[in-house]
């Protein structure tokens, strides 16, 4: 559901307890009528009111939209149906009709509280939505490596990263391969370091022979194993030297993930792998993109560095004929930019400060990369500090300052006993923020502080 | 097994595993053999007999055939090479924006959604409620000799639920004019593309319905002319066969066009059809896809009724109302838990055969952003088992002579508890770096081993072992047992379980030292272990209770009121339950109409999130639920038959040889 929209589950709930209201209103009318000495004047009084109040707040919930519809039903309905309830009670008691409800009415109440319940747990579990991948668009102008190797990440772990969420691109490979030697996921290998074994796997006697000889053909991929030059033409590479390189290995990887299989990562005995040919449906790489992830796999583990790298760029692939290339979707021209008329969390998650820092308040936001925001008790002592050279003089513009000047204070890493690197924080926030988000978010970091008992 | 009939009980029990293992057993065995070794290769061989035609005709001809040859995207032949078909279609359209429509108000993917949801909660109750009736309707006539009595109480027990069914029925049908209308306004693009592949189909599809509705209308409204005589009853009772058979098919027509979506076979990867209709229709996942909706469709049906009746139950003003409700509940719970236990067993063979499709599927269901779903799933299954446990624990309260087994009840909670705990444990889950480098890896060092499959299965063989062992102990409840090998067959029975659970946590322990292929083939073991306690284990106990005496009647109409809630737990859990399962099945396609073949380029192709999914789930539970009381009330205003007198104390169901 949009934002703008209304709330499907909770808008029918109002309509429920609209009925509700009217029920209970005709069940007491038909109680007093049924009986003599009942204040018919006064219960039918009450529960008119309760009924039309009712029915005026399900009215209500259909002008507002999803996230107000929610206040209001949990800050207001419910209170009046529970009120409702026990006066419903009440009137039952005190007049020694029934001891209780009617069944279907605790039937009703049954279902409803059993099922929000479990709509209460699907929400209260950690939120991810996947959208679909970026339909292919020709690359205009000029790109540098770096823009290139970040178009590869792009692919392989998508546009947008939000704190708490494992991310996956167009290529899904994060679903199966972890990048991080810390990652354990053991369906498939990680790939930290794939570029140095690339250069030695390929001299191996294991992929010289296993699980099929060089020369041999792949059927289920239609690739010759270790053939650089019998690539399909649309993915051949055109510039190098005339033997396998760590570069013709990791196409292979992905254009043919059986003509190797690493040790223990394979089915039926390590010769078939479950990996699917990444330049077929569903996957369906182009030649840039698949030149692109691996330009990002040769560089990711020597971070701004690119000498590396062996595929080339797409203006300047011989074989690139017309490049297309997932394409980076935001919602403006592809560039971030936050107005401020987001609230606080959308801002933080849209401009990725929970990737590198913890923010009290920020659900998911606990980075370790950088520096724990508890800006209301540390910028203070920041700009006590000798080593401070910025300009601030009070809390408010030394957070402003570190978000357009990050490199103006390092902070001291007390965990790690050293620095947090320099340079890891973009500078382009100034680009990204208008007057009015740079202040709501100041104003906010300025309050942050280590939770109580941390 | 329901009355005093002492043939009732085999005819019944013996029914019911018939039908399931029509359903399951064929199906599961044969399909991999039916699909690749025979079918294939009849198809394999026709197609290369058209393709030499064409190519002689080409050759007598002016050169080059007219007919194009095309891979199919998923069948092989026997070689194992993609087989091809003559083009015989367009290819899939790109879709754009003016393919798709929206309101305002909602996103067209949730009014799909909504839409499409009810019309299958729906169908899956007139589905299920023939089965009911012809069962009951068979016992009934089965009984009438010799329980007059008990075999019209049978009779009008299907008379009811034929009533409620027949407004449901007509419910149904609008509601699928309804989602087809919103497939044909809001996603006309892909509705086009699926009708000219399904062309047939549908019509075959529409021609079924008018002959379900014939026959349905004939069985409702001839029953009781057709009761009167012996000979004409039996016409009678065939007429529901003919009923649930049309249905059936009804249902695999229909359930053919959503495993198309998933798994499409029959085309090229152009989207091109290939001249094969069966093909299509008869795409990989068909089958499984099936026979776990004929079961869901049992357990929902059962769910239904047993809410139905529980309801009545509460509202009961006469003892006998109560006694005759509370009956029925149990019938109802009795029918939903026996279609329960063998569901989990589909849904494997189910994703077997998501993974045989596509391994990337199967990962993105269970350990990709579909995974938290599945730990849902296992919360509910968990659930499921919870209130048909407590049910059948209350149910036994009022069964006199149970005290002997009652104190069994705490420790098999107790194992439920931990089977549950072991069953809901994820695999890996979303974290955060820092989360990560805290547990020293995605999987926690001790915790992370009951994440596995290996102890999986073993959580769910042991909890459906517990079910099995906790309804032999309410059958025989109320039992004294007489024959001499008494002691014999109560060491039988209790040797089959302690050996049934050793061998199924032997073999989950055993899983932890074999690598991952070798291990997924010891859930067969597993399964077929469980399986055993229920056939030997019911076997042995039935075969005890020849001319045992009784130590009374069961007392119907006081089932607790715990119980009487635990029928609506499970009727909102299955209901919950189903809608989650089914979102699950199609939002693995993520962002394809038809996976890898049609692209959903509308504003709606993201997944969504739990939360919201969850949201949805719960709308459509309470929605239905809704509809489903007044389609009840609807079906109450046409009059009520006198009630007939309940026998006095009425044995407690499997109790009566």
């Amino acid at each position: 559901m949009l934002p703008e929209q209304h709330d499907i589950l909770f808008s029918f709930i109002a309509i429920l307890f609209g009925v509700f209201g009217i029920f209970v209103f005709g069940n007491v009318i038909q109680a007093c009528r049924e009986r003599e000495g009942l204040n018919t004047t006064l219960w039918g009084g009450i529960f008119a009111g309760f009924a039309l109040a009712c029915f005026l707040m399900t009215v209500h919930m259909f002008d507002l939209v999803q996230a107000d519809q929610l206040a209001f039903f949990f800050g207001t309905y419910v209170w009046v149906v529970v009120l409702l309830l026990l006066t419903w009670g009440m009137f039952f008691k005190s007049n020694k009709i029934e001891s209780q409800s009617p069944p279907i009415i605790r039937g009703m109440f049954f279902w409803t509280v059993v099922s929000l319940s479990l709509a209460g747990y699907t929400n209260w579990l950690p939120q991810q939505r996947s959208d679909p991948p970026p339909k292919e668009a020709a690359i205009v102008g000029d790109v540098t490596m770096e823009e290139f190797a970040e178009m590869g990440r792009v692919i392989i772990f998508g546009a947008k990263q939000v704190a708490g969420q494992k991310s996956i691109g167009k290529g899904q490979c994060p679903l199966c391969h972890g990048f991080d030697p810390a990652d354990h996921m053991g369906r498939c290998p990680n790939l930290f370091g794939v570029e140095k074994r690339s250069h030695d796997r390929v001299k191996e006697e294991r992929y010289q022979n296993l699980p099929m000889k060089i020369g041999e053909t792949e059927p289920a991929a239609g690739i010759v194993k270790g053939k650089y030059d019998e690539i399909p033409e649309e993915y051949r590479r055109q510039h190098g030297p005339d033997e396998l390189t760590g570069e013709d290995y990791i196409r292979e990887s992905m254009m043919c993930p059986t003509c190797y299989v690493v040790e223990g990562f394979g089915g039926a005995g390590d010769t078939k792998s479950p990996m699917p040919v990444i330049v077929k449906p569903p996957i369906s790489l182009s030649r840039v993109e698949v030149n692109a992830v691996i330009a990002y796999l040769q560089s990711k583990d020597t971070p701004g560095e690119f000498a590396s790298v062996t595929v080339p760029l797409p203006q300047d692939d011989a074989g690139n004929t017309g490049g297309a290339i997932a394409e980076v979707v935001e919602e403006d021209d592809g560039a971030i930019f936050v107005t401020g008329k987001e609230d606080i969390p959308t801002m933080i998650n849209k401009l990725g400060c929970p990737l590198c820092h913890t923010i009290p308040g920020i659900e998911g936001a606990v980075g370790e990369l950088g520096p724990k925001l508890h800006e209301k008790t540390n910028a203070p002592n920041r700009i006590k500090d000798p080593n401070y050279k910025g300009t601030a003089t009070n809390t408010k513009e030394y957070v402003r300052e570190s978000i357009l000047n990050p490199g103006a204070y390092v902070v001291f890493n007390e965990e790690a006993g050293e620095a947090f690197p320099d340079g890891l924080m973009p500078t382009t926030f100034s680009e990204q923020l208008s007057v009015q988000a740079m202040d709501k978010l100041v104003d906010f970091i300025s309050q942050t502080e280590a939770p109580a008992g941390s | 097994m329901l009355g005093k009939n002492k043939r009732s009980i085999t005819a019944f029990s013996l029914g019911l595993i018939l039908a399931m293992a029509m359903y399951l057993v064929p199906g599961m065995t044969s399909d991999a053999i039916a699909k690749e070794a025979f079918a294939e290769q009849v198809f394999a061989e026709e197609a290369f007999a058209k393709e030499v035609l064409a190519e002689e005709e080409a050759a007598e001809g002016e050169g080059e055939s007219e007919v194009e040859w095309s891979q199919d995207v998923f069948y092989k032949d026997w070689e194992g090479n993609p087989l091809k078909g003559p083009v015989s279609g367009f290819p899939a359209p790109e879709l754009d924006e003016s393919d798709y429509n929206n309101y305002e108000f909602a996103p067209s993917r949730m009014l799909l959604w909504v839409a499409n949801q009810q019309h299958l909660y729906f169908g899956s109750f007139v589905l299920a409620v023939p089965i009911f009736c012809m069962l009951i309707e068979f016992i009934g006539i089965r009984s009438k000799e010799e329980d007059p009595v008990m075999s019209a109480k049978y009779d009008r027990l299907a008379h009811d639920l034929m009533k409620v069914s027949l407004t449901a029925y007509s419910w149904t049908a609008i509601l699928g004019g309804v989602l087809l209308f919103t497939f044909i306004t809001l996603f006309p693009g892909f509705f086009k593309y699926m009708a000219g592949i399904f062309r047939p189909v549908m019509h075959v599809y529409a021609l079924m319905f008018l002959a379900e509705s014939g026959v349905l209308y004939v069985y409702y409204y001839g029953w009781d002319k057709m009761s009167s005589d012996p000979f004409l009853k039996w016409v009678h009772c065939s007429l529901s066969v003919l009923l649930n058979l049309i249905g059936t098919i009804l249902m695999y027509l229909a359930n053919s066009w959503a495993t198309f979506m998933q798994a499409p076979g029959g085309i090229d990867s152009e989207g091109r059809f290939l001249g094969n209709i069966w093909h299509v229709i008869h795409s990989t996942l068909w089958n499984p896809v099936g026979v776990h909706r004929i079961l869901g469709n049992i357990v929902f049906g059962g769910g239904i009724v047993g809410a139905y009746a529980a309801y009545h139950y509460l509202t009961a003003k006469t003892e006998e109302e109560r006694a005759h409700y509370d009956w029925v509940c149990y019938v109802a719970m009795f029918i939903a838990i026996f279609g329960l236990i063998p569901l989990p067993f589909a849904g494997y063979w189910l994703m077997k055969e998501v993974y045989a499709f596509r391994q990337q599927m199967g990962i993105t269901l269970m350990g990709g952003i579909m995974a938290w779903l599945f730990i849902i799933q296992a919360v509910m299954i968990g659930l499921l088992f919870f209130g048909a446990n407590s049910y059948l624990h209350n149910g036994m309260a009022r069964v006199k002579g149970s005290h002997r087994y009652m104190k069994y009840c705490k420790y098999m909670i107790l194992l439920l508890i931990c089977c549950f705990t072991m069953w809901m444990t994820p695999h890996t889950i979303v974290m955060t770096p820092a989360e990560l480098k805290a547990m020293g890896g995605a999987q926690h060092p001790v915790v992370g081993h009951f994440g596995v499959m290996s102890a999986k299965n073993t959580a769910v063989n042991l909890m459906i072992t517990t079910t099995i062992l906790c309804f032999l102990l309410y059958q025989k409840a109320n039992k004294k047992i007489t024959v001499p090998w008494a002691t014999v067959g109560n060491c039988w029975i209790a040797a089959i379980f302690v050996g049934a659970a050793l061998n199924i946590i032997f073999l989950g322990v055993y899983g932890y030292f074999l690598p991952a292929n070798q291990r997924v083939g010891l859930s067969v073991p597993q399964v077929t272990t469980t399986l055993t306690t229920l056939f030997a284990g019911t076997a042995i106990n039935i075969s005890m209770f020849k001319d045992s005496e009784s130590y009374g009647d069961i007392q119907w109409g006081t089932q607790s009121k715990v119980g009487t809630y635990a029928i609506f737990l499970l009727a909102i859990s299955f209901t919950w339950l189903m809608g989650l399962m089914g979102y699950i099945r199609s939002a693995v396609r993520l962002f394809w109409h038809v996976t890898e073949v049609v692209r959903d380029n509308s504003v709606d192709a993201y997944t969504l999130t739990i939360g919201e999914a969850g949201k949805m789930l719960t709308f459509n539970t309470l929605f239905v639920w809704v509809q489903f009381v007044v389609v009840f009330w609807v079906g109450s205003l046409t009059g009520k038959k006198a009630v007939a007198k309940a026998p006095e104390g009425v044995p407690v169901p499997a109790q009566q040889q």
